[in-house]
């Protein structure tokens, strides 16, 4: 084959001597055709071409006509590639329409490969102003992490950041970001949008921006600290990935919340810039941002990892390294910087009332997060910042933000399989379980926030001892945030399960189906503890009520303490249904990291529903990947 | 060259923007110190999207939306103070931090000098910000004419 294309390259070579640049693509179309240069990976890659369902089948990803060449474009990668070269030999006059200007990529992966013979020159002036501007000597994989509040961003987020010069301690904010997201309707409201964002319904496009705007977002405004690891991309595969991004200009993808998300498309972005690498095909069903990290991370691509700390990570640490006794004095500064002309702050030791000042205005500035600019609180911050100014050589001289959590590509496998034994009333079974998703509060912890729960499809089986197999549980969503309440951070924990259990009614287990949420607060008493108590609400589905649908008011409280390898979570929850009957629970979940892909879980489940009470004994053996 | 590092931005039309966005012929576009971010319902929005800032994202734009630009710091270097007001003003406070580097960067200041830069920015810090109802803009104007008074910095702004 390499023989054959050389040979017609050097016959082409020779004709292309000749003065006739009318067949040029035909020529070169000769040479594609004798390669079979369509099925090549690197073209399906840059034409976003997936295997069909029939063996020799493809459909391109991009839902956007301005991306094609030819009318069978989305499907023919053949077809499309013999448009593309056609496209090439268009007279220059087009300018940035021409092909060659739209796809630059394109062209110079064909020119590689072909000899494309004397090509029209359009100016491309669009482009190389973009390629001007759009400078890169690294690029960076950045995950901004989970953020609890808002249910799809919990799951965490990737893009890239584009680096030119020496980009260390604040030139990076002027670095470019290059991001995949949905372009929403803002007037969508929060189920509309959670809908919209798993059925595909929302159009997603590559966004090229500042890198400064990112860190506002996430590290200001939503108080997400960012993670960002360094990738060893050379000089031609870093033009590669500028080249495309061109290409992907305003090019309409359907954004899908699982799989065709922000982090799959960056995936896809890095596998263009390095032929041969397949970082994608391990996300068939669902792409974890965490996991395409990783995924990265195998593929040998990352070398380092750098911390941003969210502005309420650096405020929390800031006040750590405050004496406790003077926590009082940051909220009345924050509320009145004459305060630091009384005498007890007078004589404070210069370090102290530095630090004092700062963490009053930074805490003052957190306060203000997603507030309309206030005057009074605007002459106080700036009070307090001509004060820090006067202190500020006092400050002790290293105070870099550090990672609270251990960084989140050292946490568990996304996915888990369990496999467990349980004794109930003098009844025995095993249990088959298997998670997608994600983490639970007495689970190892490293890489996560203490008090986040995240669960999305979770299925748990049950094997009598006859045999049989039956459902044990389904989770389909199963959110829990507890965020500690105290002085300074004031908030709100909540909970949201639904899906089909276990439940004893009339003294037989029934399989109901519920939806559950709970609002309330936490506090954490101890280092590495958080005590929390909601009040809560169910609508349960269950074939042992005269009236099955059945709304349900109550209350759940509990412990959750973080003992290095051993985690307890003590939970204790009591519920009324509309039709006067009581329930009240018990669960004791001990969970033991054997390592960090592995753990033993001991569970206690006591369930006191009339007439009698039950006990119920688990011990499983988690596996995570 | 470096200076074009912070030349044209490539302008997001997304709400977020949109508080930045050119205010009118008289240069009044610059955020006030202490100025507050956008609604929370929006940020909610913006935040649920994984961080799309809209369509239009590689649409560029090297306009000078009225305001007069000596040429030095240019409009991404612009925008970037006009957004990050708040954090330059403490990283001036405190005479060090990413977001005093940012703007030297901006401005093209040598690496050498960047030390210079937040000494003369922190022990000036009065001039700077005079009161706290300063606005970016006015900044910028203070920032460029206490450079061109010191000998190490004055070359970035001449």
């Amino acid at each position: 084959m390499h023989t054959m294309r050389a040979f017609v390259s050097s016959l082409l070579s020779l004709l292309a001597m000749l003065p006739a640049a009318a067949w040029s693509a035909d020529d070169a179309w000769a040479q594609a055709q004798a390669s079979h240069l369509w099925q090549r990976d690197e073209w399906l890659k840059l034409v976003h071409y997936k295997a069909g369902a029939w063996a020799g089948t493809w459909r391109s990803d991009a839902d956007d006509p301005r991306f094609f060449l030819a009318d069978t474009g989305p499907q023919d990668p053949r077809a499309e590639l013999a448009a593309t070269l056609a496209a090439f030999a268009a007279p220059a006059e087009l300018g940035d329409a021409h092909a060659q200007c739209r796809f630059v990529a394109r062209l110079s992966w064909l020119r590689s490969e072909l000899e494309l013979g004397e090509l029209s020159q359009p100016d491309c002036a669009g482009y190389r102003k973009f390629r001007d501007l759009v400078q890169a000597t690294r690029v960076v994989l950045v995950f901004p992490s989970y953020y609890l509040n808002s249910p799809s961003s919990m799951f965490g987020h990737t893009l890239l950041r584009l680096d030119s010069g020496e980009a260390d301690g604040g030139s990076e904010y002027l670095s470019f970001a290059v991001n995949f997201g949905a372009i929403v309707d803002p007037g969508d409201n929060g189920l509309f949008f959670a809908l919209k964002g798993l059925t595909g319904a929302y159009p997603g496009q590559f966004a090229v921006d500042h890198y400064y705007k990112k860190i506002q977002e996430y590290n200001h405004g939503e108080n997400r600290d960012i993670w960002e690891y360094p990738l060893d991309l050379s000089a031609p595969e870093t033009e590669r990935l500028i080249q495309h991004l061109w290409e992907l200009r305003e090019i309409e993808f359907a954004y899908y919340f699982f799989d065709e998300n922000c982090s799959y498309r960056v995936l896809e972005l890095l596998e263009v810039a390095r032929p041969g690498i397949d970082l994608t095909s391990a996300f068939p069903l669902t792409a974890i941002p965490i996991d395409t990290v990783r995924a990265v991370q195998r593929a040998g691509a990352v070398q380092g990892k750098h911390f941003r700390a969210a502005k309420g990570t650096v405020l929390k640490q800031r006040l750590a390294a405050l004496p406790p006794e003077l926590h009082e004095v940051v909220v009345e500064l924050s509320l009145s910087p004459e305060r630091l002309d009384d005498d007890d702050l007078q004589a404070l030791d210069p370090a102290t009332r530095a630090q004092l000042i700062e963490a009053a205005y930074k805490y003052l500035r957190y306060t203000q997060t997603d507030a309309a600019r206030d005057p009074a609180v605007a002459q106080r911050s700036f009070r307090l910042l001509q004060a820090l100014r006067r202190q500020a050589a006092e400050l002790p001289g290293d105070d870099a933000p550090v990672d609270p959590d251990r960084s989140p590509d050292l946490s568990h496998g996304s996915r888990r399989l369990a496999a467990g034994l349980w004794t109930e009333e003098e009844r025995e079974y095993l249990s088959l379980g298997l998670r997608l998703s994600l983490h639970s509060l007495q689970e190892n912890r490293a890489g996560f926030p203490l008090g986040a729960q995240i669960n999305l499809g979770n299925v748990d089986l049950r094997v009598e001892d006859d045999g049989r197999l039956d459902l044990n549980r389904l989770d389909l969503i199963d959110i829990v945030s507890l965020s500690p309440r105290d002085r300074f951070f004031k908030p709100l924990s909540w909970a949201v399960r639904t899906g089909v259990e276990r439940q004893w009614t009339g003294g037989r287990e029934h399989r109901v189906a519920h939806v559950n949420g709970g609002a309330g607060a936490s506090r954490a008493p101890w280092p590495g503890a958080l005590v929390y108590s909601l009040a809560t609400a169910r609508l349960e589905y269950n074939h042992g009520y005269a009236d099955r649908l059945q709304p349900a008011t109550g209350l759940r409280g509990g412990l959750l303490q973080d003992l290095g390898a051993l985690t307890l979570h003590w939970d204790l929850g009591a519920e009324k249904f509309a039709n006067g009957e009581t329930r009240v629970r018990a669960e004791l979940r001990h969970n033991l990291r054997l390592s960090r892909h592995q753990a033993l879980h001991l569970e206690l489940l006591w369930r006191d529903q009339q007439p009698e009470d039950t006990l119920a004994v688990g011990l499983r053996y988690q596996y995570y990947y | 060259m470096k200076k074009l590092m912070a030349g044209a931005v490539l302008l997001a039309v997304s709400s977020a923007a949109s508080a930045v966005a050119p205010g009118g012929p008289n240069c009044g576009w610059g955020n006030m110190l202490f100025e507050g971010k956008s609604g929370t319902g929006a940020h909610f929005l913006a935040s649920t999207t994984n961080g799309t800032s809209g369509n239009n994202t590689f649409g560029m734009t090297s306009g000078t939306n009225g305001c007069s630009v000596s040429g030095t710091l240019t409009y991404g270097g612009r925008a970037m103070i006009n957004a990050m007001l708040n954090e330059f003003t403490e990283d001036v406070a405190v005479g060090q931090g990413d977001t005093l580097t940012a703007v030297a960067v901006a401005l093209g200041v040598e690496k050498e000098d960047r030390a210079a830069f937040a000494q003369v920015t922190h022990e000036n810090f009065g001039v700077l910000f005079p009161n706290e109802n300063v606005t970016a803009d006015e900044v910028i104007a203070n920032l460029e004419t206490l450079m061109l008074a010191d000998a190490r910095l004055a070359k970035y702004v001449a």
